[in-house]
């Protein structure tokens, strides 16, 4: 992710009030990260494992802190108990920001027979968790699809992940 | 040492702000025995209390935050212990209700060898202790209620000797949920309204 595209996502995270970010950090969304752990806007934290960071994030919510946390698909994968939960047992509103890594795109030198697993497992895995989701892909669509995302996932009262590749992310 | 006699102490130690995080099964039914109103989150799944109770901790930091969980429970994400030292949450207890069982299923890893204070305190938390006897359950947790943390302890119970049951529609279903919502927001410290926008 270049600095634009982070530069971008924090001043709309500022704007819908979204002041806590949790992540495990990995390569695509290191930089954002970084920016969120050095602005002292926000609540950044790192865990160990992205089950206990999507538990993390769902505690938070519950007791009313606007949280997002971020990811790749491979997190969302190993996050997959505690994502069920929080979506179709509870209902605990929140954001999740994950690399679409093996999308089209991905040049990122990951073994091709990981990148392929990413791709075909990325949407029918949150389909069947039944987390709602959007990709974006465009610079100019990352303000509106935050905002659309986080105004859904309380709306929805469900964890919402956006799906970040094309040139927001490569 | 007997679980329930643990919870009809600590019961007594905090006040209604205070919010609880309890694992499934014996912790859910005999805290929500024991307190029925206000912020009790009951009967989290397997694996997910320290991460939660870590989370929730952020959202209330001028109050003890108490997470119940168990030692089958807790060993499903074990890593939690390392997210918990690193966010180190001056405001987190979080009890492990060892049993040493998987309740009717045969022994767990901790009645052999596997300690979780040990693991614990490798993760980096340094207030830890494991609790053999009521007494000690007493002297050690009453004043942690008001001491500066993070706080690990490990309490060392018989296994099923207590048998209650839970009002499921108050402690597992999504209507339990709504009334923690609505005790979150009626909350004094309600992070809501710091925030802009609504819940």
């Amino acid at each position: 992710m270049d600095q634009e595209s982070g530069q971008l996502i924090i001043e709309i995270l500022k704007e819908e009030g979204i002041d806590m970010v949790v992540t495990l950090p990995e390569e695509p969304t290191f930089s954002l990260t970084e920016a969120i752990r050095d602005d002292p806007y926000f609540t950044s934290l790192t865990v160990a494992a992205e089950g206990n960071g999507i538990a993390l994030c769902a505690g938070a919510a519950l007791g009313g802190r606007k949280v997002m946390f971020v990811t790749g698909i491979a997190g969302l994968m190993v996050g997959t108990w505690a994502l069920g939960q929080a979506a179709m047992a509870y209902g605990i509103p929140f954001l999740i920001m994950a690399s679409y890594r093996g999308d089209i795109g991905d040049h990122s030198g990951i073994p091709g027979s990981q990148l392929m697993l990413f791709k075909q497992v990325a949407k029918p895995l949150l389909s069947t968790l039944r987390v709602p989701f959007c990709v974006v892909d465009k610079k100019s669509d990352l303000q509106r699809a935050i905002r659309d995302a986080n105004f859904a996932a309380h709306d929805y009262s469900s964890p919402v992940v956006l799906l970040l590749t094309g040139e927001v992310l490569w | 040492m007997n679980r329930l006699e643990c919870l009809k102490e600590l019961v007594t130690w905090i006040d209604a702000n205070v919010p609880v995080v309890t694992s499934l099964s014996s912790n859910t039914a005999i805290w929500a025995t024991l307190r029925q109103e206000g912020l009790n989150f009951y009967g989290l799944n397997m694996g997910l209390t320290v991460g939660f109770s870590v989370g929730l901790s952020f959202a209330f930091p001028n109050r003890k935050v108490v997470g119940l969980d168990s030692d089958g429970s807790f060993m499903v994400d074990s890593s939690a212990l390392i997210t918990m030292a690193e966010a180190n949450p001056s405001n987190l207890m979080i009890l492990v209700f060892d049993n040493e069982s998987y309740q009717l299923m045969g022994p767990t890893a901790t009645s052999r060898a596997t300690d979780l204070e040990k693991m614990a305190q490798g993760a980096g938390i340094k207030n830890t202790a494991t609790l053999r006897t009521l007494e000690e359950f007493i002297r050690v947790v009453k004043p942690a209620v008001k001491e500066t943390g993070p706080h690990f302890f490990v309490v060392k119970v018989e296994t099923g000797t207590v048998r209650l049951k839970s009002d499921a529609r108050l402690t597992y279903s999504p209507f339990m949920k709504e009334r923690f919502v609505d005790a979150v927001m009626k909350h004094p410290d309600y992070w809501g309204k710091k925030a802009s926008g609504s819940f």
